[in-house]
């Protein structure tokens, strides 16, 4: 059977504004796409993934920095420390539950480890910024995941 | 020892580990994404049943082990007149059927699978099991409403938000 595309028409602008709101005070356009894309990996979102690199490309992130995503760990000098820190933390409140990546150490939850290390690179605002746009896209993955939209329907 | 009132302490003092820190008091640092949350939650539960949102928001907490989110969702589903049976089994909800309806089991199914997209997509058949219990427009709202309180759980999880200072109302 065919699954609904209903949205309901207060949730997806409440949605739209929880990502506008992180993007914005996250500020960092280029860094923004990279954790988004990373999350929709983890959650396998096609829509989402589709849409994303599309962006991404729009902001002048590198063919070699998408391509490499899924194995940013071992990509070396592909990611500045501060774009590490922010996919660690992507990876670790992705999956709570623990699981795919070495960014789960303790099995879980959200590691003191990949906890501090984002707090170096970000102060508090944008910090809680970026926890909110990682937050967002895992929001969007359900929601578009879960209804089975198909990818190919953002245009820029 | 807590200095305040110990909000987990149900008969005589005990002496219990001491409460932990939060890392991030995040609304405080993002008002805009607060409201931004507030909103959402308010226009996803929109014309659920509040005993089911609840249910719903025990599981997926309890799932990502946000422990605020547990706290708060049992006493909402306590104050929303469930029984405390149902939120004690909703652990082991599969095979504890008979303490719920068929449609509250369908909601439940997809819960689980919404809550964790890692292992693999939402399944077919739990999603028409859903679609057979919910019409088109409380399926939408049934999925925005996991979708939120995922989003919560997170911000609990990261945070290291602390349980047990929660009052049914007290965000009303």
């Amino acid at each position: 059977m065919s699954r609904t595309n209903l949205l309901d028409r207060e949730v997806g602008p409440a949605m739209s504004a929880l990502s506008a709101a992180a993007k914005r005070g996250l500020g960092d356009p280029a860094l923004a796409e990279l954790v988004v894309i990373r999350a929709s990996q983890l959650n396998h979102c096609a829509f989402c993934l589709d849409m994303h690199l599309t962006i991404a490309r729009e902001h002048g992130v590198s063919e070699r920095q998408l391509d490499l995503l899924s194995a940013w760990e071992e990509a070396g000098d592909v990611y500045d420390e501060r774009e590490r820190a922010a996919l660690a933390l992507t990876e670790a409140v992705t999956v709570p539950t623990g699981g795919t990546s070495r960014a789960f150490g303790s099995g879980g939850f959200v590691p003191d480890a990949v906890y501090e290390r984002a707090a170096r690179h970000f102060d508090a605002p944008r910090l809680a910024h970026l926890l909110a746009l990682i937050i967002a896209i895992n929001s969007w993955n359900r929601v578009m995941v879960a209804r089975r939209i198909p990818p190919g329907g953002y245009t820029p | 020892m807590t200095t305040h009132a110990d909000p987990t302490t149900t008969d005589e003092q005990v002496d219990r580990a001491p409460e932990h820190t939060p890392r991030l008091d995040w609304s405080a640092h993002a008002p805009d994404v607060l409201k931004a949350m507030l909103r959402l939650d308010a226009a996803a539960r929109k014309g659920l049943d509040p005993k089911l949102v609840e249910l719903v928001k025990v599981r997926a907490s309890q799932i990502n082990r946000c422990a605020l989110c547990v706290d708060m969702h049992s006493k909402d589903a306590l104050a929303a007149g469930e029984s405390v049976e149902r939120i004690i089994q909703l652990s082991a909800w599969e095979e504890s059927e008979h303490f719920y309806t068929e449609k509250e089991l369908a909601a439940l199914a997809l819960t689980e699978a919404v809550t964790v997209l890692t292992d693999g997509f939402v399944p077919d058949a739990v999603y028409e099991r859903a679609a057979a219990h919910f019409e088109e427009a409380e399926l939408a709202q049934l999925i925005a409403t996991i979708t939120v309180i995922n989003a919560w759980n997170r911000f609990g999880v990261a945070c290291r938000l602390v349980p047990g200072h929660y009052t049914p109302g007290q965000h009303a």
